[in-house]
């Protein structure tokens, strides 16, 4: 790969290219697949940097935090023989079972904040992403999350526009029709949303 | 610690090769004929729309010929509204507001024979696969699963037509393959004579009001010197992985002569618009996450405009890309 190969994928990462040099992107991608595995690369660093996680890297933290807990299983015996003359023993399940309604009291807080925080022209809450994210981290862990899951609701909320606002409403309406025009893989059905606005049984 | 770094490096290294990238498979040829065929076959047929616990049937028209394309969507149960898109305008018709509303599209016929282009990019963010034949619409159709690589977009469940490759059903799949919309078709004739007749609105629009919004051809070169003049510009700092522009339009709206400018980003599959609007006192914005289906819109009251985020993406994706949206001052 050229130094001017790295730099136009590097460009695209940050979204900076346009007409002939976004098609020489295209190109590239199309025919060298190392060109895919360096624009991945390039954009997990680009996330990382900005503080952003991918789902890959959240199964990474996920992992991590696995392994911290595993590593407080098998402290060396020298260890734990001082800590035995210094501090009140407890089981080392105690802790775990402490930490894990610690964190997730912080998650309920952090849901119950997002949800309080949330506009009045919506009607279906949502989770925040930080405590989504966190829930998820947490359920791969097997810690159970009750505050947190009380307040995941589906996504579908039927054929309108989850606002009070009939301005915001028709704004929205338009904004849907034009995205309509770049609907991707099911083009041919994008616009059945605007007929059957607020009606159907 | 220093296993839990060497292992820490070890996953670092797997994540940068964890994706796998599909060739141009017999799926991906697939899924760009299916996307040719509903441009360029003629056909007429019901289909049903459901999200939730709404159901609605559709009647589709489609038709193409030397002039271009004109499809005709009219709503069969509720109120009887319609739909009519020729190659560059489409026209919205809602008789229980009675209004009409026109709309110049000059980027639309660059998409989705665009994104027919762009597939290959998607590959790396999807696992594409075949599955087994089944039958919609009384006709026999190839299944094709569409399994994202992150939560940041959807998935799909497509039955494409054996014999033409027209798309015959489509379900949206959130996490956990729980489906937030599935559009099929019960009915459908192919290859048939389209009759100008049948593409003409059955409603007459003597009665209502006609709105139409009149788009402005982009001039980037003299959009970015206004702004950098001014000396801010909104740039959106974060995408899901692949996402990138590939559309850019600015509308000027009939009723009051504001003008909204509409990026569109797209990893290939998935598509989501960032709108800029100005702001005018005393108009009223969404602030916040709002949901339709499977379509999410995210929108921010800022200084001067009205941003807003819509895609067919989950939720955490617009607000995600909203929040990154960030001035920059040159």
């Amino acid at each position: 790969m050229t130094t001017d190969e790295n730099e136009l994928l590097s460009a695209l990462v940050d979204g900076e290219l346009r007409g002939r040099e976004l098609d020489k992107a295209m190109a590239l991608l199309g025919k060298d697949p190392s060109a895919k595995d360096r624009l991945q690369r390039y954009q997990i660093s680009r996330d990382a940097f900005h503080g952003y996680g991918t789902k890959q890297q959240a199964r990474a933290t996920q992992k991590i935090s696995a392994a911290i807990l595993l590593e407080a299983r098998h402290k060396p015996a020298n260890i734990k023989a001082v800590e035995k003359t210094n501090v009140i023993s407890l089981p080392i399940r105690f802790w775990q079972q402490t930490l894990s309604l610690a964190v997730a009291a912080s998650i309920g807080a952090l849901a119950v904040v997002g949800v309080m925080t949330q506009p009045n022209t919506q009607l279906v809450p949502m989770m925040p992403i930080a405590a989504m994210e966190s829930t998820q981290v947490l359920e791969s862990l097997g810690t159970t999350v009750v505050a947190s899951k009380a307040v995941v609701l589906p996504l579908n909320s039927g054929n309108r526009w989850t606002v009070e606002e009939q301005e915001i409403e028709d704004r929205l309406n338009i904004y849907l029709v034009d995205h309509n025009e770049y609907a991707g893989v099911s083009d041919i059905f994008s616009n059945a949303r605007v007929v059957s606005y607020e009606s159907g049984q | 610690m220093h296993n839990l770094i060497k292992f820490y490096l070890v996953l670092c290294l797997g994540l940068s090769s964890a994706y796998s990238y599909a060739e141009d498979s017999e799926a991906i040829v697939l899924l760009k004929k299916m996307g040719l065929a509903a441009k360029k076959l003629n056909y007429d047929g019901v289909f049903t729309y459901q999200t939730g616990a709404k159901l609605q049937a559709i009647r589709i028209i489609h038709k193409n010929n030397k002039k271009g394309e004109v499809e005709r969507l009219l709503s069969l149960n509720g109120a009887a509204r319609e739909l009519v898109r020729t190659n560059d305008i489409v026209t919205c018709i809602f008789p229980e507001g009675k209004q009409v509303n026109v709309d110049r599209r000059p980027l639309g016929r660059g998409f989705p024979s665009d994104l027919l282009s762009r597939l290959g990019s998607a590959t790396p963010y999807y696992d594409i696969s075949l599955g087994d034949v089944a039958r919609v619409a009384d006709r026999s159709a190839k299944k094709l699963l569409v399994t994202p690589s992150d939560n940041y977009r959807y998935g799909y469940h497509l039955w494409v037509d054996e014999d033409t490759d027209l798309l015959l059903q489509s379900n949206l799949l959130a996490d956990g393959g729980v489906v937030l919309e599935r559009f099929a078709f019960s009915s459908i004739e192919l290859g048939v004579e389209i009759p100008d007749s049948s593409l003409q609105p059955q409603i007459r629009g003597q009665e209502l009001t006609w709105v139409r919004n009149k788009t402005e051809p982009v001039n980037k070169l003299k959009n970015k010197k206004e702004a950098l003049k001014k000396g801010l510009v909104w740039e959106v700092d974060w995408l899901p992985l692949g996402f990138t522009l590939v559309a850019e339009q600015s509308r000027r709206k009939s009723q009051d002569g504001t003008l909204v400018e509409q990026r569109v980003y797209s990893d290939g599959l998935s598509s989501l618009s960032v709108f800029i609007e100005k702001r005018n006192q005393g108009h009223r914005h969404l602030e916040g996450i709002s949901t339709m289906g499977a379509i999410n819109a995210f929108g921010m009251i800022a200084p001067i405009h009205f941003l807003t985020v819509v895609g067919q993406v989950p939720a955490r994706t617009v607000e995600k890309v909203g929040h990154s949206i960030k001035l920059v001052n040159y």
